[in-house]
């Protein structure tokens, strides 16, 4: 009742250092202890993740890195921006991925076009399949949180049956589709960097747009801070859902199609998940509640965290493991920090 | 000797001072009103004195002796009882089981159960407090429940009783029972610290006043040589005009309208049973009931946050029934809800993004698709400035707001619809006078506009005071329709209880 009980916040008022140069800080030093223990030099180990990740050379390869990264970042962040959890990445990648390797293959006229026709599948496919979780949700009362994650399962056994047996390349004994011709890939800017950073970098863009500057962007942030507000205040929140999820689902079929067309030149079972981009983007859009910006820049930062990481293991004998390490602990005090659990 | 006293009481979060300098004493057998405005402070302090927080500075003492409480164990231990706004009790457990909870009556390592019983038994009967001992207090009325919390107290023989706001969720028989019960704890000794906003209350039982503004105590009165007036100007440092002023209705079209509006409980039973009402323009028809018999469910199904298992419900002509919000809101209804923290804001968006709510799809906030923040920015400000809205700017997080300047914003935005239809649920809960009156007020302006409000209240006196009509409810149906003339604190009071109209 009195106004003052909302202002219980603990450490209110105190000298304040920013939370993720705390967070860093902290995770550096604990990194920094365990490469002594390791018998290694900290420092010399910390200059090669910076020369491996930051340095004109090195740039390329974090970019390419963070490219999918930032993708499923965004996927995550779209649905938690409005208070809901799009557990079901996953499936939605691999469906868009097998669409984007197969478009180049069975269009008639090859070429940039069948590149085209496949990301726009990829999102559309991938859209759809997210926006049937949240169809289930708003009408049949199935929790989102578990419909999306199950609903992944069929869409990696379809697509890896498919891979492995119909649509298999019968020439390798691997499970995994032909080759995409080369006119049908994504042209490569630098190194590794391809058309689909760019992409991916509009798609941020955007959504950073969305969230700031409309209408349907400040009706999902008022869902996220109170949903029965925003009903009330005549948001249709199915149809919300429905759409939010179509737009998260999109991005992540979208991210699959690039990672094929751009880097893989097939659909190979099991290597879109494998690198747990799903995860990774759900673990960086959580930290920051969904707010776009504060995504992307958590999923660049573990990305070049990640690219450095080879370099050091190359240059310093460190294991590269260290830098999951440094992840770990960054991601754990700035849950701390903000009492995420809490929440929940 | 004071049984209680509080001296230089500070309390600060951040920078907020919630307690800037509140005393108060009070003698046994005393019952002692605890006044303030929303947001002066009454809640933290009284939370202070049961040790649920500790004071930043300032001393707590209990028959002349400083004591330090660093929980609300040490003040039960120390004579004190405290029943709180919402209740603190187990619904699964029976009414001796909540009684005792905390201090069995013992046998070896086992509860004592007939002892126990025994013991609430007794207590009931010398403290005139009917309960039925065996009874699941889950299955208990909210008057009984709030007896079973005083026996709480009672059972550890508190010296010392405060009650927040304990006559809230009362019907008019069960506040003047509770009255007795108080006056006859003082009459053993006790004291009673009385929380409220209600002025009448306060010159009804208390033997002595402390008024609080802006934190500090400003006032300290003996109530049998003060007035309501000089109550009042000490919680406002103005004169306020208790009254609502208003002209006779004059109403015209009917715009809204419910038919045998009839929606079922999970458990079966009918929430609302065949409900009919029209609000016609040009006059505020309120719908008085102790909380629970319908109310709810029936405003949800007006305003289309549900939808009725049967009947019909109109907006300015338009069959909306089996709409949703936002049909009905494009029918031309705007809607105050009960609860203005979990439904009629969000607390961690601005000010200007709650005042945005329903006006963010189209011209001037937004154009097409896109929006305009400085627009959101400017007409937050505009509203602030139109309501007298105290806030640091349009920035600030509702949140923060004490709870009439949250309330101002939840109505600021539903009256800047400028719809046709208006309902008001539980408009001024929990608001001190100023807020209270201001509301009124504009409600009241709403009506003169040709606009038509439905007020749903459990506050009689709002209900008696703002309505042209008067509906009463009870066990979700209309007992009765009663025009202005035809309805006071005693024939209402009766059919909210239950109790059918006298004939004549």
């Amino acid at each position: 009742m009195s106004p003052f009980s909302g202002g219980l916040k603990r450490g209110g008022d105190r000298l304040r250092i920013p939370p993720v140069a705390l967070a860093t800080g902290f995770a550096a030093l604990v990194g920094a202890a365990l490469i002594l223990i390791s018998g290694h030099d900290p420092l010399s180990a910390y200059a090669e993740i910076v020369r491996g990740s930051l340095t004109p050379q090195a740039l390329p390869d974090t970019l390419n890195w963070a490219t999918p990264l930032v993708g499923m970042t965004l996927a995550a962040a779209i649905p938690l921006r409005g208070g809901m959890v799009n557990l079901g990445g996953d499936g939605q990648l691999v469906i868009g991925g097998l669409i984007g390797a197969l478009a180049p293959l069975f269009l008639p006229d090859h070429g940039a076009f069948g590149a085209a026709v496949g990301l726009a599948f990829a999102g559309l496919g991938g859209g759809l399949y997210a926006a049937l979780a949240a169809w289930g949700e708003v009408r049949h009362g199935v929790p989102m949180l578990i419909s999306s994650l199950l609903l992944s399962y069929p869409a990696m056994g379809v697509t890896s049956y498919l891979a492995r047996f119909p649509l298999r390349d019968v020439s390798t004994g691997l499970p995994q589709t032909l080759m995409i011709p080369p006119d049908a890939r994504l042209h490569v800017l630098s190194g590794a960097l391809n058309v689909g950073s760019l992409l991916i970098a509009a798609v941020a863009l955007a959504v950073v747009f969305v969230d700031r500057r409309t209408s349907a962007g400040y009706e999902l942030r008022m869902r996220g801070k109170n949903p029965r507000f925003t009903g009330y205040g005549g948001v249709r929140l199915g149809r919300q859902a429905v759409r939010t999820m179509f737009a998260s689902g999109a991005i992540a079929g979208l991210v699959g199609a690039i990672i094929v067309l751009g880097s893989q030149f097939r659909f190979i079972d099991g290597a879109l998940i494998t690198p747990a981009y799903t995860w990774s983007g759900l673990m960086a859009a959580l930290l920051v509640s969904g707010e776009p910006v504060g995504a992307i820049v958590a999923a660049v930062f573990f990305a070049a965290l990640q690219t450095g990481g080879f370099a050091m293991q190359r240059e310093t004998s460190v294991p590269r493991v260290l830098t999951l390490v440094l992840q770990a602990i960054v991601i754990l005090f700035l849950a701390m920090r903000r009492g995420l659990g809490r929440r929940m | 000797m004071a049984a209680i006293a509080a001296v230089g009481i500070v309390k600060r979060y951040g920078r907020l001072v919630a307690n800037d300098g509140v005393d108060l004493s009070a003698e046994p057998g005393e019952i002692h009103g605890v006044m303030g405005e929303n947001g002066a402070g009454k809640t933290t302090f009284m939370s202070i004195l049961f040790g649920l927080q500790a004071p930043d500075a300032g001393e707590i003492r209990v028959r002349d002796a400083p004591v330090f409480f660093h929980s609300p164990i040490d003040a039960m231990a120390a004579g004190l009882g405290m029943v709180h706004q919402s209740f603190k009790l187990f619904g699964s457990l029976t009414t001796w089981e909540n009684i005792v909870y905390g201090a069995e009556p013992r046998r070896g390592p086992l509860i004592d159960r007939r002892a126990a019983r025994e013991r609430v038994a007794e207590l009931a009967e010398r403290h005139h407090l009917a309960v039925d001992p065996d009874a699941r207090v889950g299955d208990l009325s909210v008057g009984v429940r709030q007896r079973i919390e005083i026996l709480k107290a009672l059972h550890r023989d508190a010296r010392i009783l405060i009650l927040d706001e304990p006559t809230a969720v009362l019907t008019p028989p069960e506040r003047d029972a509770l009255f007795a019960v108080l006056k006859s704890l003082a009459s053993e000794g006790r004291t009673v610290l009385f929380v409220t906003h209600k002025l009448h209350e306060v010159t009804a039982i208390t033997d002595r006043v402390t008024i609080l503004r802006d934190g500090r105590t400003v006032a300290n009165l003996r109530t049998a040589d003060t007035d309501a007036g000089e109550i009042v100007r000490a919680m406002t440092g103005r004169n306020v005009n208790l009254k609502v002023e208003k002209r006779p209705a004059q109403p015209g079209d009917t715009l809204l309208k419910a038919v045998d509006v009839t929606i079922a409980s999970p458990s079966g039973k009918l929430a609302v049973d065949r409900v009919s009402l029209t609000v016609r323009c040009g006059e505020i028809v309120g719908i008085a009931g102790v909380a629970g018999n319908g109310q709810n469910e029936l405003v949800e199904a007006l305003v289309g946050l549900r939808n009725p298992d049967g009947g019909r419900v109109e907006v300015c002509g338009r069959d909306v029934t089996d709409g949703d919000v936002a049909t009905h809101r494009a029918a031309g209804l705007a809607y105050i809800p009960e609860d203005r923290a979990a439904v009629g804001s969000a607390a961690e968006a601005s000010a200007a993004d709650n005042l945005a709510m329903g006006f963010h799809r189209r011209p001037p906030l937004a154009s097409g698709p896109f929006v305009n923040p400085s627009a959101f920015a400017e007409r937050a400000r505009a509203l602030i400035r139109r309501f007298a809205i105290r806030i640091a700017s349009e920035r600030v997080n509702v949140g923060t707001l004490s709870g009439g300047n949250l309330q101002k914003i939840v109505v600021a935005r539903e009256l800047a619809h400028e719809a046709p239809a208006l309902i008001a649920e539980q408009p001024t809960r929990g608001l001190d006078v100023g807020a209270t009156e201001h509301i009124h007020e504009q409600l009241v302006a709403e009506r003169d506009r040709g606009r038509a409000v439905l007020v749903v209240s459990a506050e009689l006196g709002e209900i008696l005071g703002l309505s042209d009509r008067v509906l009463v409810m009870f066990e979700g149906r209309i007992l009765a329709d009663l025009p202005r003339g035809g309805a006071d604190e005693h024939n209402v009071g009766l059919l909210m209880a239950g109790r059918g109209v006298e004939a004549g």
